[in-house]
């Protein structure tokens, strides 16, 4: 049986202040960790490890530590093993980006990367331009340097740079840190960023002498369409971080980052004095994993689960979902974003979603400013087809009810109609 | 023996932080004046822990929805255990500002006119089509518009004009499933708080509440800095008598015991309106009643011990 004792924080005024710009909502949280026995949830964004062969990684763990046991469990290269390095030059040759392996860093997972960079490049009161909606890890981890986040709206081509132009005029040359993107499959947005874009992106890159950095966890996670070149694959100056969690998983903590040498020579500097080097266990295994072809399948096989996962919820969402909603089609990834109408505060409509037995992430916390409020992120990628539909149902029955109210001001005149087609 | 006091708090209420931060300061209150504190969370574990716990009172910190509304009062009541603060009707009817406000105007308290409209209203009624007699009807623009049960003032919006209206009953309506449009009283905000019961009645000296915004909403409230406070408030001494007594009544109106705070605005002439009143006021370091207190030279302990006793003297 649990407890209802709470645990005091006795060191409250002790904490230094860069924390107090690290957002948590204790509610939000506590919603998303309800759970009854029946509860769906489209909330986390994670990957579908019980689809990795057990026996294979099993092997390459034994593997690892049988036949390199004196490497794997020793401290390593801050970088990361050379093999593993090497290994990561040609998953990304495959994505059409050449790197050679001095250009990497081996991270625990890319969001160790975002932490470093967060690190290397923020000084309190500077400007960092990310997409609006962006990746809740990427906020957290850019505010504990205590910046100032802009962002950029996206719409279904990514994020728009007409808007980026105008933020980077009023900024002025090198008048921001970075400019952080998600191109492929965003998260929480679902859009991907067309070539035309990502083409415009680079130019005011350019112009305005700001790095981009590219994160880029799902790019093999494309369920149809062309592959659009990478960021890093246009322009060599582009900060890419890669990740094993969505091509292999997440638990062992491996991604890794891609930089120009000054830069990169700046952030080793820094994961020194985060972790003196990664786990070289970690990347042996992960090396052994990759040798032979059987990973391609692998993935192959999770990339189509994940695109069933996709259709069940587009069309339960076409299906369920009320005519006032807008949401987007991920052609990849993991999450599907949805707006609803301005006043529809989904914080205060996720209580009653818990309550009929399904969860989502609300959009406030995807935007440094509160912005976000009407609308909501919902995952794909770890629920059933069948409990998608169920999902989709209910919730579409929670906003049904707020969409009554909202439908009758309209009836009355009292509120204007939204303009068809609007996204 | 030590008695041992269970104080609630947390829970899933929007004001659950605000809460804890109460709670916090009230068991480091309890504890230092020599009581076995037992911290709990409202969770879904709360009343197996109070089964076998048997404290032998319930310190209530809660805020909001179920501390504030009878849920968690009618709980303890089932379990036999005293509790502190206002019982089960004095907690559902305060906390619902529309049925205080009839309370109030029943009873000659100065309340500002208002309207109240659920949200069945106007998806079953229409009552949309009537969002231009509303001002009228309270006697003009400006006009506050808030959910009618919610504290911390979540989804409080003050409306300059019609046009505003609509998208205020709608933000307001995501909050309660009934709204209140109340006209606006330019003037001098008051905090009354109100100790004890029958013969042993203690208002505790108003404070004045200065937003910077203008507007007191739940920033104004928990964020530093956003709001200045006076106490005591910057008012003849013939208005601070008048929103004492005026406290005192709504106290008695409205069957509050042990703890009450009574907000309430000066008008320009002079006359204190009442908002509305609360019974489970903020214990927090920026809160209005330890504000109050320590300027009638009680310290915190003394506020939490006195409503302590009240509720241990009921067992």
């Amino acid at each position: 049986m649990g407890t209802a004792r709470v645990v005091f924080d006795r060191w409250g005024d002790r904490y230094a202040s860069r924390l107090a710009g690290v957002r948590s909502s204790a509610v939000r949280d506590l919603f998303a960790a309800a759970s009854r026995p029946d509860m769906i949830s489209f909330s986390g964004g994670m990957p579908e490890v019980s689809r990795v062969p057990a026996a294979a990684v099993a092997q390459a763990a034994h593997d690892a530590i049988l036949h390199e046991g004196t490497t794997a469990l020793q401290y390593g290269t801050s970088n990361g093993r050379p093999e593993t390095r090497a290994l990561i030059v040609e998953l990304m040759a495959e994505s059409g980006v050449r790197v050679s392996a001095d250009d990497i860093i081996v991270t625990a997972g890319a969001q160790q990367g975002l932490d470093l960079l967060a690190k290397t490049f923020i000084d309190p009161g500077d400007v960092v331009i990310c997409e609006g909606p962006t990746y809740v890890g990427a906020l957290q981890a850019f505010s504990a340097y205590q910046p100032e986040i802009r962002c950029v709206p996206l719409d279904a081509d990514g994020m728009r740079m007409d808007l980026l132009e105008e933020e980077l005029k009023r900024l002025g040359p090198r008048g921001a840190k970075f400019i952080y993107t998600i191109p492929n499959f965003h998260n929480p947005g679902g859009v991907t960023m067309s070539a035309e874009r990502r083409r415009r992106l680079l130019e005011l890159s350019r112009e305005y002498d700001i790095p981009v950095v590219e994160d880029d966890p799902y790019g093999r996670l494309r369920f149809e369409g062309g592959h659009i070149k990478s960021l890093r694959a246009l322009d060599d100056e582009v900060i890419y971080l890669g990740t094993f969690s969505k091509i292999f998983a997440p638990g062992l903590r491996l991604g890794w980052l891609v930089a120009p040498r000054p830069i990169l020579a700046k952030v080793l500097l820094v994961k020194q004095a985060a972790d003196l080097c990664g786990s070289n266990f970690a990347q042996v295994t992960a090396e052994r994993y990759f040798l032979g072809t059987r990973w391609r399948r692998v993935l192959q096989d999770l990339t189509r689960t994940y695109a069933e996962r996709r259709d069940a919820m587009l069309a339960a969402l076409d299906e369920h979902f009320p005519a006032e909603a807008r949401w987007t089609r991920p052609e990849g990834g993991f999450f599907v974003w949805v707006e609803l109408p301005p006043f529809v505060d989904t914080g205060a409509l996720l209580a009653e979603a818990v309550e009929h037995g399904v969860t989502f992430v609300p959009g406030d916390g995807f935007f440094p400013d509160g912005r976000g409020k009407n609308c909501m992120r919902l995952a794909f990628c770890y629920a059933d087809p069948s409990r998608i539909a169920e999902g989709v149902q209910r919730l579409a029955e929670v906003i049904e009810d707020r969409l009554e109210l909202y439908r009758a001001f309209i009836a009355a005149g009292a509120i204007p109609a939204p303009e068809e087609g609007a996204a | 023996m030590r008695e041992k006091i269970a104080v609630l708090m947390g829970g899933r209420s929007l004001e659950r932080e605000v809460s804890l931060a109460s709670g916090k300061r009230v068991c480091e209150a309890l504890e230092a004046l020599g009581y076995y504190v037992l911290a709990l969370d409202v969770t879904a574990d709360l009343v197996a822990t109070l089964r076998s716990e048997r404290p032998a009172a319930a310190y209530i910190a809660l805020h909001g929805k179920y501390g504030e509304d009878g849920t968690i009062q009618e709980l303890l009541e089932f379990l036999g255990i005293p509790y502190t603060g206002p019982g089960v009707v004095a907690s559902a009817l305060t906390w619902d500002k529309s049925v205080a406000k009839h309370l109030f105007a029943e009873n000659d308290i100065a309340t500002p006119p208002w309207l109240t409209l659920t949200a069945d209203a106007f998806k079953e009624m229409g009552a949309a089509t009537a969002i231009d007699l509303m001002g009228e009807v309270v006697g003009g623009f400006p006009v506050a518009v808030k959910p009618s049960r919610q504290g911390s003032a979540l989804g409080l919006a003050k409306c300059a004009s019609e046009g505003e209206l609509a998208e205020a009953l709608l933000d307001a309506l995501g909050y309660d499933t009934a709204a209140i449009v109340e006209r606006w009283v330019d003037g001098t905000e008051l905090a009354v708080s109100v100790l004890g019961d029958g013969d042993d009645l203690q208002v505790l000296p108003p404070v004045e509440i200065v937003p910077k915004s203008g507007l007191y909403d739940f920033s104004a409230r928990y964020a530093e800095g956003e709001t200045d406070f006076f106490v005591p408030a910057r008012v003849s001494p013939e208005i601070a008598t008048a929103a004492i007594e005026l406290a005192e009544r709504v106290h008695r109106v409205t069957d509050c015991r042990d703890v009450s705070r009574v907000d309430m605005i000066v008008d320009a002439e002079g006359v204190p309106w009442v908002l509305e009143s609360n019974t489970s006021p903020g214990m927090t370091e920026t809160s209005l009643l330890p504000m109050a207190a320590e300027a009638a030279g009680m310290s915190f302990q003394d506020v939490v011990s006195k409503v302590i006793r009240a509720a241990l003297a009921r067992a």
